[in-house]
């Protein structure tokens, strides 16, 4: 199979807007018809190079194979189609999801223990109160910290493998970051029955006490995402670079 | 057009909307097949008169399986993953239209020309 021919072929189409897994089954099945007109050439006595000029041609030049793709539109991405919605909107309605699905779960865990507790041995009581916590607090960190990176990963693979213009990627990588930096949920527990406390808060409501750590936050996940950007961007360039290398060789 | 490369003569896209998917349609209601398999059954069905830019039959079968008509499985043959293609209840309602559709632009074509038996009986 001739690859770097169908690899232009599917950069192109992925350029165009084509959904990532439109772009990889046309390109397989292109290659495996290939090599079945490559047999049936060389089974009618062409010669291997014969047979597989002969098998381009009757496969079609790389305009047509490309337009019969691209005048589909129902074959193109939603991020293709509109990027606003997944690069603009797509960061706002992860992290209300996100944050909604994490604060669901925490209250039916904080329910499930108050209703069966006692069940598993857990008493009312400051040992009850703090190891509570402490589960709660791991949760909330998953929640806080590394939902919004992770939605963060799943923005930047979404437009890398569209093949994205940038600013669109750098645009919801970055609202992610920094909306999901101002958001909070903290859980606390006295041990008293009924002290047990979940707070919900966002550092953009007034008189907006926590938008410093706001700020520190959005800040953080900037640098991270940032960092894995740069490493993504330089694994992406040693291996074209290779690639290149490979050729020439 | 996505699926053949008609004669000059014919290449009008208007004369040529449809075509594509009656000829996947029809073809696959006879039973699975995969894309060169489809191919070289159109090849046959068409006595080649319809000649098939091979690999822009994809993105027709791709759209068509977006659409419903069609529906893939991946089965191993010989040590190869290829993707079957078949055709579903919507496709083969949508198939009868076309086939409708089409029957009814040929009688049309063969009233105006007044070439078919077909066409003498109705005149």
């Amino acid at each position: 199979m001739p690859q770097p021919r169908f690899e232009r072929l599917s950069e192109r189409l992925l350029k165009s807007g084509i959904a990532p897994r439109h772009v990889r089954r046309y390109v397989r099945e292109l290659g495996d018809h290939f090599d079945d007109l490559v047999r049936e050439e060389t089974a009618g006595g062409a010669a291997r190079e014969l047979a597989e000029t002969r098998a381009l041609y009757r496969l079609g030049n790389d305009d047509d194979l490309a337009e019969a793709m691209l005048s589909r539109p129902e074959l193109r991405s939603l991020a293709a189609r509109f990027p606003w919605a997944v690069f603009g909107l797509g960061p706002i309605a992860l992290l209300a999801l996100g944050f909604a699905a994490a604060l669901a779960a925490e209250i039916g865990i904080i329910e499930l223990a108050t209703a069966y507790g006692s069940a598993i041995g857990l008493k009312p009581g400051p040992d009850a109160a703090r190891w509570f916590t402490r589960v709660l607090l791991v949760w909330n960190t998953f929640a806080v910290y590394f939902a919004p990176l992770a939605f963060a990963a799943l923005l930047y693979l979404v437009g890398s493998r569209q093949r994205m213009r940038p600013a669109w990627i750098v645009t919801g990588v970055a609202l992610v970051c920094i909306l999901g930096g101002f958001q909070n949920l903290i859980f606390y527990d006295t041990g008293c029955r009924g002290c047990g406390h979940l707070l919900v808060q966002s550092a953009f409501i007034p008189p907006f006490p926590h938008f410093a750590e706001g700020v520190a936050r959005a800040a953080m996940n900037l640098a991270i995402a940032g960092g894995f950007w740069w490493l993504s961007v330089r694994k992406r360039a040693s291996a074209a670079m290779a690639l290149s290398h490979t050729a020439q060789t | 057009m996505p699926l053949a490369e008609m004669h000059a003569s014919m290449a009008n896209p208007s004369f040529m909307n449809g075509v594509p998917e009656l000829l996947i349609l029809r073809t696959l209601s006879t039973g699975e097949m995969y894309g060169y398999e489809l191919v070289q059954a159109i090849r046959a069905r068409t006595n080649q008169a319809i000649k098939v830019g091979e690999g822009v039959v994809y993105p027709a079968l791709h759209a068509l399986e977006s659409d419903g008509m069609l529906r893939s499985r991946r089965k191993l043959v010989n040590g190869r993953t290829r993707v079957y293609y078949a055709v579903t209840r919507k496709g083969e309602k949508h198939l009868a239209g076309l086939v409708r559709h089409w029957q009814h632009i040929t009688d049309a074509i063969g009233l105006a020309i007044g070439g078919t038996a077909h066409a003498a009986t109705a005149l």
